[in-house]
């Protein structure tokens, strides 16, 4: 045969090899993978959940639900080894959420796995991951909120008496359509995270998902069009780049290629390294600042709002027939929401400056609180002396949150659901707290009130084109962005009035008495001229 | 030597074949998605001229492609995916230069994938953000 091809003539093998190139571009080009999940039989099957999938994933990708129970998308822990604390999704207090644990029906629309609805839930069991949720391609996989997890196999009438019919999902469609995660696929959570598109983070929404240059230089969808995974490198289901874990200064430099290094990928100096300005100068900013602080000017950029504010105090108010209230702004925004409070909203929000180092605090249900003042829900730690600091930018989450007056605690509640323990169906805090705690395993005094809270989340996506990266006086200026910052010095904002015109009286008298040495030097010279 | 050729030629054409009817058969919705955002709403945006893809039904949205009529009926809709639409305005719209080699039947079909599935009763409902 290969003799047989060497003696064809000249035409016709390059005929045959065009057409063979031909076939393998379309071929790449459409299924983009080196499996055809459509032609397995396994998968040929009309399934009846989203377990019977994973068990089918699972005769070939024999390791994959291990790796993926090993990640905090599963166990929604994270031991902080500063702290020694266990924090993640169970752990930590958020304004967003009043705990998981009596809300997982709901909580675990986000979970990669099927049937976390109670404590009783089994970690252990593989067939519970969910494969499908960041492996779709189809755009089809959903999974319906108050179903712990589980996407709707069948149409369903869902909240029931709604009138609302949820489709089911294809998952035989879904199963035979698998591959490499998306922005779609991660997006599905972290776009919507808090309850909606873009509430929670303020840099993350559905404007990521096909968005213009001008909202993220990174994800252009015209442009470079990065996944998340670009910069999220992603070895045996492990993501990297968590908020838990972030990386506060890098200074290594670019990450080669390949490189066994165990470093966070996701830092900006992982790609650009740490001098990629053409000036100098620019660069030994970075010594103080991080590169979000310049090159993000604005978060929540993509069209679509953020949450700034949260009042769960204000829950329960009723119209005059007795219903509970919804009220929407000028903009389609839920300003009020009878079961969850009221609310304010942001767009092009300038973000907040803190020093930071890399060490985050969050605060758990176990933590003493102080309720004289705001409460942090987490604390970024920094300093301008330590060295390993720099300037980030941030959100700023502000809300008012129930507390145990006698425990000095923030308190969990459980808010969701049709029960009669239910905030939403009880609009009694005492129930609602009760079942929370109780169900989180803590103890709850009986007393309760509210209590200011902050939350800090840190912003490092929506870059903009470098084009519209800050300029000089949005710092350096008489109305500085770093102004409330401490341990700096801003040349051109930090301007005194005596150093002023101490200093512009030196130049006057130094110009002085160069005149008059110069004028002196001539009068001699032409004195001595003349002798 | 002859037949080894036949052969060879015939299974490349086979599978040649077969990856255009699987390229045609499907829509990419990704696709789709970049385009609309990217060059429909390019023309079609603010107030009543916007229209997103959940402002309709899927069968709606078939219909409406099926019918191929733009300005009810003054113009066509293939033409606005056309390679001559798309060459007259990628100088100027990034979508259009990004997508100037997408056979046109393939990006129409991409461009429907994505109204399908952001129809109102559609997978994924989808405004014009």
């Amino acid at each position: 045969m290969r003799k047989e091809l060497l003696t064809m003539p000249m035409h016709c093998l390059f005929a045959w090899g065009v057409l063979a190139c031909a076939v393998g571009l379309l071929q790449g080009a459409a299924l983009a993978s080196t499996a055809d999940h459509s032609q397995f039989k396994g998968l040929q099957q009309d399934f009846k959940s989203g377990s019977a999938v994973t068990k089918i994933c699972l005769e070939c990708h024999t390791k994959a639900a291990g790796e993926v129970m090993a990640s905090k998308h599963w166990s929604w822990e994270w031991p902080d080894p500063h702290s020694k604390k266990m924090l993640g999704k169970q752990n930590v207090l958020t304004s967003f959420s009043l705990g998981i644990q009596s809300n997982n029906p709901v909580c675990s629309v986000c979970h990669v796995g099927y049937g976390w609805k109670d404590n009783n839930f089994d970690f252990t069991a593989q067939e519970n991951v969910d494969c499908l949720v960041c492996h779709d391609t189809t755009g089809t996989y959903r999974k319906q909120s108050g179903m712990a997890g589980h996407p709707p196999v069948v149409a369903m009438e869902f909240p029931p008496g709604s009138g609302n019919v949820v489709k089911p999902v294809d998952l035989k469609e879904v199963a035979q359509n698998v591959g490499k995660s998306s922005r779609d696929n991660c997006g599905a959570c972290h776009f919507y995270g808090g309850g909606g598109d873009g509430v929670k983070h303020g840099d993350l929404d559905s404007s990521l998902a096909a968005p213009e240059k001008d909202v993220d230089v990174h994800m252009n969808a015209l442009g470079l069009d990065f996944s998340c995974t670009e910069c999220h490198k992603t070895t045996r289901h492990q993501v990297a780049g968590s908020r838990y874990a972030l990386t506060a200064t890098d200074v290594h430099g670019a990450l080669m290629r390949g490189s066994k290094d165990d470093r966070n990928p996701s830092t900006c100096q992982a790609c650009h390294g740490n001098a990629s300005h053409k000036l100098a100068r620019l660069n030994r900013h970075a010594d103080k600042l991080a590169c979000q602080t310049c090159h993000i000017p604005q978060y929540a950029r993509g069209g679509i709002a953020t949450k700034l504010t949260w009042d769960w105090s204000a829950a329960g108010r009723k119209d005059k027939d007795g219903q509970p209230l919804v009220e929407k702004d000028a903009n389609g925004h839920v300003v009020y929401d009878a079961k969850k409070g009221s609310f304010t909203y942001g767009e092009n929000m300038v973000p907040d400056y803190f020093w930071f180092n890399g060490k985050v605090d969050h605060l758990t249900v176990s933590d003493k609180i102080d309720p004289t003042n705001s409460v942090p829900l987490n604390r970024f730690y920094g300093s301008p002396a330590d060295g390993a600091s720099r300037i980030w930018p941030f959100k700023v989450m502000r809300a008012t949150q129930p507390y145990d007056k006698v425990h000095m605690t923030m308190l969990k509640a459980h808010t969701t659901g049709n029960d009669e323990d239910s905030y939403g169906k009880s609009f009694d805090w005492h129930k609602a707290v009760t079942r929370g705690m109780q169900d989180a395993g803590k103890p709850f005094s009986g007393q309760m009130g509210f209590v200011e809270t902050e939350m800090s989340w840190p912003i490092t996506h929506m870059v903009a084109p470098k084009e519209q990266a800050l300029s000089c006086v949005a710092c350096h200026g008489a109305e500085s962005r770093l102004a409330k910052v401490p341990g700096i010095h801003l040349p051109g904002h930090h301007a005194h009035g005596w150093l002023d015109k101490l200093g512009w009286g030196l130049a006057w008298l130094t110009l002085l008495g160069v005149i008059v040495h110069g004028a002196g030097r001539a009068f001699t010279s032409r004195k001595g001229a003349r002798k | 030597m002859k037949s080894h050729f036949s052969i060879l030629s015939g299974i490349t054409l086979g599978l040649l074949a077969l990856s255009f009817a699987g390229e045609a058969a499907d829509g990419d919705w990704k696709r789709g998605r970049v385009y609309y955002r990217f060059v429909c709403t390019d023309c079609h945006k603010g107030g009543s001229s916007e229209i997103p893809p959940n402002s309709r039904s899927m069968a709606e949205w078939k219909a409406y492609f099926q019918a191929d009529k733009h300005e009810k009926g003054k113009t066509s809709l293939k033409y606005y995916v056309s390679k001559a639409f798309r060459e007259s305005i990628k100088a100027k719209n990034q979508a259009a230069a990004k997508f100037i080699d997408v056979p046109e039947d393939q990006l129409m079909k991409d461009i429907e994938a994505f109204a399908i599935r952001g129809a109102k009763d559609g997978d994924a409902p989808a405004t014009c953000n």
